[in-house]
């Protein structure tokens, strides 16, 4: 009998581990389309995620993220302009479920450094403050999520380029990142953890 | 081990986790209106998982357990989303058709006559950042204005001359709501300035003719200024200028933030060191402050504006019938304060209202005649806005506008006060049809009731607009303009009828890359001017409202940001063919302030290296008329050309502080206004004369422009 025991548990505890959630199944997949580089297709299964599940504000975020960073690369305006209007409507979406969250703040100064980079004439009056001021709150928030830490530095070296000053001074702090990313542990399932590569390649290019 | 348990529990095994609930399909087909398969639309039964993309052919097909009636959306960017109600067995091989979403960038705008300045629209001709950084306007919203088409250069004036209209024909609205006293107070020859900090301004609409059912009481053109919903961040600005220098200070909260300006300037030094053709008694001098609160409600947004500044200046201009010249001051308070609440009332109307109120009072002394005179008006506006659909909109209203203007005039001889009180009420309703992405329809009517006149007026507006290619639409406006006499008038004789114009517009837009060029041809009737019989308008003068005229010509406007790397430049023509009977004209004649041919080239280049934008504007005006009585006829000469070319250079020391330098008319040209004649003629007959010349030939300009935001202290870039 001990043993049937042991072999019914085991049997259990494999069916949990394999068995998931409809939620776990389409996060996955999104995940493993974004991966496959069908963004499209894997910002619209997000999309539905965030629908089904409106209480969680990973589906939307990530809806989002898949719309900016899409739009980093695209130069029709005709397409970038609703595109950011909806990746916007989608991190509103996110912070309603989830206030003060650094990693929906990093989103939203991504978002509108997107506008920026388009047409910094335009816009760059616009959201500049705004950018920083996001990343300061995040910073207040949560400072030492990597990709908080990651992204001010970004910015904030962007910004030193700009006026021919030396990006020097950020180095430490993107390195301070790489260090974060080892030990970050995310919050649960499908939180944020991504960004070290990212990292690491924006150390390469500006730091020696 | 019994195998008896085994397959039990296999069995519940099979039932708890391996759902054997039969699934059904769901698919079919997404396509726009002219049939082209939409690839990527995402396609879900509502509240569930299951969903698909389509692909190229604009096919989906998805598994789900779901049964009974469902939701299936389809939704797609710059598309309406779609919805529909079935049975999930019926839901197989359905052929979807969505519809464009008309609020996306390429549909068709109502664009005769508009001219904006915004981030947020595809027909905007200038960006906010304009009208700070263009070189002859000196950070004054309407010096950058007037580089656009269709406005006439009136250098010794500094306000709005539109399409052949007097300065007065153009009203300028904050928020919706109309602002009485727009312009600080100046003399004959000094250029007056806009009295708002263009800072708080995030968009400005110019329109030029032909605009909407929501405005009256403006012959020509109407400005309206949206001050910035909410601010970027706390920060505090410091500007140090040769003139003189301001301080603001932004603070948010949660929902709220405010904002408060000061400024003092002081033009005593410059005066001293570059002393012009006045001999100035009290150089001007201005203080000013205004704040804005805003605070963002469950459903809306409040904001409420205040400004209130005070102007002096003393000073004794050449005269040519006075051998010591004529003297005069000044003295202006003027306090302007405008609320405004803008929000949703349920899904489908919106509210929008507000007020203002402006107290000004002047107090001015001319050779030993004094004269005060305080104005108090009031404005108040309701306007709702329902949304039958995507594609039909209804917007109606009412106003009331109230102004109590009262005048004290005295000298050792005579001493009288006068003024009058008017009162005019408004009801407007327009309707927005977008019938197709290629074809949209703005039609209104406004009526309104003036208790001073007893007069009733309706004027009709219309406008379409027609997309004609991918970058480029046709637009055409009609509309029939009411506006009371101006105040010099009003002040002395009330039993008058309101003045009016009728615009015809045809305008053409093209906007591709970076690039706008505009084209507009425009024709102006007025009637019922008012006329009067003597050299200034006064208590002994005749009034009629019999005078009438006309303008009528071609705008055109060509921006590029794109052929040249690290240059923006735009270019600017009008052609202008104006007369009119008015005023005190013997006959039908081009007034001084139009001129036939005016051309503005501004251009803006980014230097990387150097941080810089050094920008030049150029402008261009033909002769202006003016009457020389020895001579037969009247306004029959004309000045010579208006030449002037402005340089400014704007260095990025850090992300925040500017420093500005800007010189107006770089190479000294002589420029007329105009001539003043000797009121009577000489031992020979001779009437002589003197050339009305600028106050100052150039102007130099110097400001430190330093903005200290929130975590400016930790802001490395200051340690670098």
């Amino acid at each position: 009998m001990k043993h049937l025991f042991n072999i019914t548990a085991l049997f259990f505890l494999t069916i949990a581990a394999t068995a998931q959630t409809p939620y776990q199944k389409g996060m996955q997949k999104a995940f493993d389309m974004w991966k496959a580089g069908e963004a499209q297709e894997a910002g619209n299964l997000f999309e539905r995620i965030a629908q089904a599940e409106p209480d969680n504000w990973l589906p939307p975020f990530y809806a989002a993220q898949v719309l900016v960073f899409d739009s980093f690369s695209e130069k029709d305006e005709n397409k970038l302009v609703p595109q950011l209007k909806k990746a916007q409507d989608l991190v509103n979406d996110a912070k309603a479920i989830s206030k003060d969250n650094a990693e929906i703040l990093v989103l939203e100064a991504q978002l509108l450094t997107a506008w920026i980079v388009f047409d910094g004439q335009k816009y760059g009056m616009k959201y500049s403050g705004k950018v920083s001021e996001l990343y300061n709150k995040a910073n207040q928030l949560a400072p030492d999520n990597p990709r908080v830490v990651l992204g001010k530095a970004e910015w904030d070296m962007g910004a030193a380029k700009w006026f021919g000053k030396s990006t020097e001074p950020y180095c430490k702090d993107i390195k301070r990142a790489i260090e974060l990313f080892a030990t970050f542990t995310p919050q649960g399932e499908f939180h944020p953890k991504g960004g070290l590569e990212h990292a690491q390649e924006v150390l390469a290019q500006n730091c020696k | 081990m019994s195998r008896i348990h085994f397959i039990i529990i296999i069995t519940l095994t099979l039932f708890s986790f391996g759902p054997l609930r039969a699934q059904q399909t769901i698919s079919g087909t997404v396509l726009q209106k002219n049939g082209t398969p939409i690839f990527g639309a995402n396609v879900y039964l509502e509240g569930t998982y299951d969903g698909a993309s389509t692909d190229e052919q604009g096919n989906f097909s998805f598994k789900t357990s779901e049964t009974g009636v469902q939701t299936l959306v389809v939704s797609y960017v710059s598309f309406q989303p779609f919805m529909m109600a079935g049975d999930v067995s019926q839901l197989r091989g359905v052929t979807i058709t969505l519809k464009e979403d008309f609020n996306s960038l390429d549909t068709v705008v109502i664009s005769a006559g508009s001219l904006e300045a915004s981030d947020n629209s595809k027909v905007s001709v200038l960006k906010p950042l304009d009208v700070v950084t263009t070189a002859s306007a000196l950070g004054d919203f309407v010096g950058a204005l007037q580089t656009l088409p269709g406005t006439t250069t009136v250098a010794e004036d500094g306000r709005l001359f539109v399409r052949g209209g007097d300065a007065g024909e153009t009203q300028i609205f904050i928020d919706g709501i109309r602002v009485f006293t727009p312009y600080t107070p100046t003399t004959n020859n000094i250029p007056t300035r806009g009295r708002y900090s263009p800072f708080l301004f995030d968009g400005i609409t110019f329109s030029t003719g032909g605009y909407s059912a929501e405005y009256g009481q403006a012959l020509s053109s109407v400005l309206l200024l949206n001050t910035v919903d909410e601010p970027d961040q706390e920060k505090t600005e410091i500007a140090l200028m040769t003139v003189g220098g301001g301080l603001g200070n932004t603070q948010k909260w949660e929902n709220s933030s405010l904002s408060v300006n000061a400024s003092y300037i002081n033009l005593a030094p410059y005066i001293a060191a570059l002393p012009g053709r006045n001999d100035w008694q009290k150089p001007f001098e201005s203080i000013a402050g205004e704040t804005v609160f805003r605070k963002k409600l469950k459903n809306g947004l409040f904001k409420l504006y205040a400004a209130y500044d005070t102007t002096n200046f003393e000073l004794t201009q050449e005269d040519i019938d006075v051998a010591e010249g004529v003297s005069f001051k000044l003295k202006n308070n003027n306090f302007y304060t405008n609320a405004s609440y803008r929000g949703d009332l349920g899904r489908t109307w919106k509210i929008q209202t507000g007020g203002s109120f402006t107290h000004s009072k002047n107090e001015l002394g001319i050779i030993g005649s004094d004269i005060d005179n305080t104005e108090n008006s009031f404005h108040f506006k309701l306007k709702f806005r329902k949304r039958f659909s995507n594609q039909v909109k209804l917007s109606f209203g009412a106003e009331q506008f109230l102004t109590d203007f009262s005048e004290d005039f005295s000298n050792p001889s005579v001493s009288a006060n006068y003024g009058y009180n008017s009162s005019i009420s408004a009801a407007f309703a327009e309707t927005d049809i977008i019938f197709s992405k290629e074809f949209a329809l703005k039609a209104g009517v406004r009526g309104e009731y003036s208790e001073l006149f007893n007069q009733f007026t309706v004027s009709p507006r219309a406008s379409v607009a027609y997309k004609t290619g991918k970058d480029s639409q046709l637009s055409v406006a009609y509309g029939d303009f009411y506006q009371q006499p101006f105040q010099d008038v009003l002040k002395f004789q009330q039993d008058l009828e309101a003045q009016k114009t009728q615009h015809y517009i045809l305008n053409y837009q093209y906007v591709a890359n970076n690039r706008i060029f505009r084209a507009e041809a425009y024709q102006k009737q007025y009637s019922n001017l008012v006329t009067f019989n003597t050299p200034m308008p006064g208590f002994e003068s005749n009034f009629t409202n019999n005078g009438d005229g006309f303008a009528q010509g071609i705008d055109l406007f060509w921006r590029d940001n794109q052929s040249i790397k690290n240059v923006d430049y735009w270019v600017s023509y009008s052609l202008l063919d104006t007369e009119r009977l008015y005023q005190n004209f013997p006959t039908a004649a081009t007034p001084s302030f139009a001129n036939t041919h005016n051309a503005s080239v501004v251009t803006k280049y980014w230097i990387e290296d150097w941080k810089s934008q050094l920008g030049f504007s150029y402008q261009y005006g033909s002769g202006r008329t003016y009457t020389n009585p020895n001579v037969e006829g009247f306004l029959q000469e004309k000045t010579k050309d208006f030449n002037s070319l402005s340089l400014n250079w704007a260095y990025l020391i850090d992300p925040q502080k500017i420093l500005y330098v800007s010189v107006n008319n770089v190479f000294g040209f002589n420029n007329i206004n105009g001539y003043q004649y000797a009121s009577t003629p000489d031992a020979s007959g001779n009437f002589n004369r003197r050339a009305l010349r600028p106050a100052q030939d150039q102007f130099f300009f110097v400001g430190f422009f330093w903005t200290i935001s929130e975590d400016g202290t930790d802001n490395q870039l200051d340690n670098l």
